[in-house]
């Protein structure tokens, strides 16, 4: 366990106010990895608020990390919206089939109601147990998928991109629908204590261009910022994959926190976006921190420290992404080890540098 | 309409880049009125736009949505051309490729661009969807007599699952006959050599040059 002298809860708002603390804050963003914990099987966590809650608990006082997510997978909007998730036994949820296949049967979907569909009673159970179990001391969060990934959950993700560019009015419809969702659970998560965090992966400039995130992404994700924001809560942005041409669109959605990929460069971010945002990133969750050593991880987290420590608006080191179920306890031990040894303010040892040379 | 074939192979790219399939189609049906060979003009026509495309991926001018839609229009233009492929251009032994994304995931998006790039580039192609099991891959690429198989995932969860493709054919003793080659999202140049795959690529394009490296033709 931790040798911090500082509580999560502490240590982001002696940050903010650009105090004294006793490291960087810390997020190796723990899912599924969390059934690890407890000895549970992925699937046990579908419908199961106390176990996911028990579960993350467990992983936050196990690692000592500064934020807890409560997220399973991308579905859960979507599947309480009628898409189809199938949930393999021990292993992360996927999407088996969208809620519908035409533009004729945009009309038939409803935005989910929180507090009876799907899974989505169980997560907002999860997160109301984890804040009262630990909510005083860490930051508690609740996963948020963005409107226009949840469109491509209920149209399926080729038909949405088509529509963007043959029928605009499908996708606006659609988006919308999936928008109130979200603003309802959004409410849902805040009215249990807990702050949304926002993933829209399809966002990425992997999948779409900047241009269309500007058309499809960024309107709706702006209004559901707003919402949050109008609730008195910060907003952390996650958008998977390649993102450095829109970093100043996600700056525009209001959103406080940017959290980004091993796609892009933290130091990049930082000279483009560092005085509008914080910036969280971005160790590789698959190629160091599943299936690197400790000290792939230690290195790691270093060149993310080195790149991004000095950002105006402050990092949060953490995973590029959520990290893989089966990622090694001894990984993220280091990681959340990494951060301590370089302390506050930040200071790398010399004679541990084996990938800075410019 | 185009004056002559030259300008209307041209036209069919220009109708594939401007990911117009209406056009792609009238065009096509134009070739084949007009009597134009229909391997020429899929080879200069559909399949030079969908090179041209492929450029302007690469380039990030065009991304997934447009790249998608110009395949729409080359299929298109496809479905009217190959029925009027001579004989021998039709039953020619093609370098072949099973493709598919690995069990325990449904994200596709990235293996579909791989199979149009790929059949845009004259290779054959089974596409088997995804989620597909292991022995799948293996099964058909025996009975398909293929030449190359291509897993792809966008999971870490799921990577595991191209590591068992390679040792069922180790285990069948037909690791030798078939080349294995893997991308998505978390796989790294690292993981497939970890795996003993032959190959790694990290876009559709790049997935292209290295089958064409497999095949020994020229890039």
């Amino acid at each position: 366990m931790s040798h911090d002298c500082m509580t999560p809860v502490q240590r982001f708002a002696a940050y903010g106010r650009g105090e004294a603390i006793d490291r960087l804050p810390c997020v190796p963003i723990v899912g599924n990895t969390a059934a690890r914990i407890v000895g549970a099987r992925v699937s046990d966590f579908r419908g199961n608020g106390k176990l996911i809650a028990d579960a993350q608990v467990a992983a936050y006082r196990r690692f000592g990390y500064d934020v807890i997510r409560i997220f399973t997978d991308l579905y859960t909007q979507a599947e309480a919206m009628g898409a189809r998730v199938h949930y393999p036994d021990d292993e992360t949820a996927y999407l088996a089939a969208p809620a519908i296949d035409s533009v004729e049967q945009i009309a038939t979907l409803q935005p989910a109601n929180p507090h009876t569909d799907g899974n989505l009673p169980a997560h907002l159970e999860a997160m109301s147990r984890a804040v009262d179990a630990v909510g005083a001391e860490v930051v508690v969060t609740g996963a948020l998928t963005g409107p226009f990934t949840t469109a491509s959950f209920l149209i399926g993700t080729e038909t949405l991109v088509r529509l963007m560019l043959k029928n605009p009015a499908a996708v606006h419809q659609l988006c919308e629908i999936a928008l109130q969702g979200a603003i309802d659970y959004a409410k849902a998560i805040l009215d249990t204590g807990c702050t949304p965090s926002l993933t829209d992966a399809m966002c990425s400039t992997t999948v779409i261009s900047p241009k269309q995130f500007r058309q499809f992404g960024q309107p709706y994700l702006t209004r559901l910022v707003e919402f949050i924001h109008s609730h008195g809560r910060p907003v952390t942005l996650h958008i998977c994959g390649k993102t450095r041409s829109i970093w100043g669109q996600m700056c525009e959605t209001g959103a406080d926190c940017l959290s980004i990929d091993n796609a892009a460069d933290l130091g990049e971010a930082k000279s483009i976006v560092g005085d509008r945002a914080r910036l969280m990133g971005n160790v590789s969750p698959s190629e160091i921190m599943l299936q690197g050593t400790p000290e792939q991880v230690r290195e790691a987290v270093r060149e993310c420290v080195r790149k991004a420590h000095d950002n105006p608006k402050g990092l949060i080191v953490a995973s590029g992404c959520s990290l893989p179920v089966e990622t090694p306890f001894a990984n993220i031990d280091a990681m959340l080890n990494a951060v301590r040894k370089i302390g506050w303010p930040v200071y790398i040892e010399e004679g541990m540098e084996t990938a800075w040379k410019a | 309409m185009p004056a002559n074939e030259t300008e209307l192979f041209q036209a069919l790219s220009d109708a594939v880049v401007g990911m117009d399939e209406d056009r792609a189609r009238k065009l096509a049906i134009e070739a084949v009125v007009r009597n134009i060979d229909a391997y020429t003009a899929i080879e200069r026509g559909l399949v030079d736009g969908m090179g041209r495309a492929g450029e302007l991926f690469e380039s990030e001018e065009y991304f997934i949505p447009e790249l998608l839609l110009c395949s729409d229009a080359m299929y298109a233009g496809l479905d009217i051309l190959r029925p009027h492929l001579k004989v021998e251009d039709a039953n020619q032994r093609r370098f072949k490729v099973v493709i598919g994304v690995v069990e325990g995931d449904t994200h596709d998006i990235g293996k579909n661009l791989v199979r149009i790039m790929l059949e845009a580039s004259g290779f054959d192609v089974i596409d088997l969807g995804r989620d597909i099991p292991a022995q799948r891959f293996v099964d058909t690429a025996v009975t398909e007599n293929a030449d190359v198989i291509a897993l792809s995932t966008l999971m870490t969860t799921t990577m595991d699952a191209m590591a068992e493709v390679v040792d069922k054919l180790e285990a069948s003793k037909l690791r030798e006959r078939f080349k294995v080659i893997v991308g998505g999202g978390p796989i790294s140049p690292a993981f497939a050599k970890r795996i003993h795959a032959d190959g790694y690529a990290n876009s559709a394009p790049n997935a292209v040059k290295l089958v064409k490296q497999l095949a020994g033709v020229p890039a």
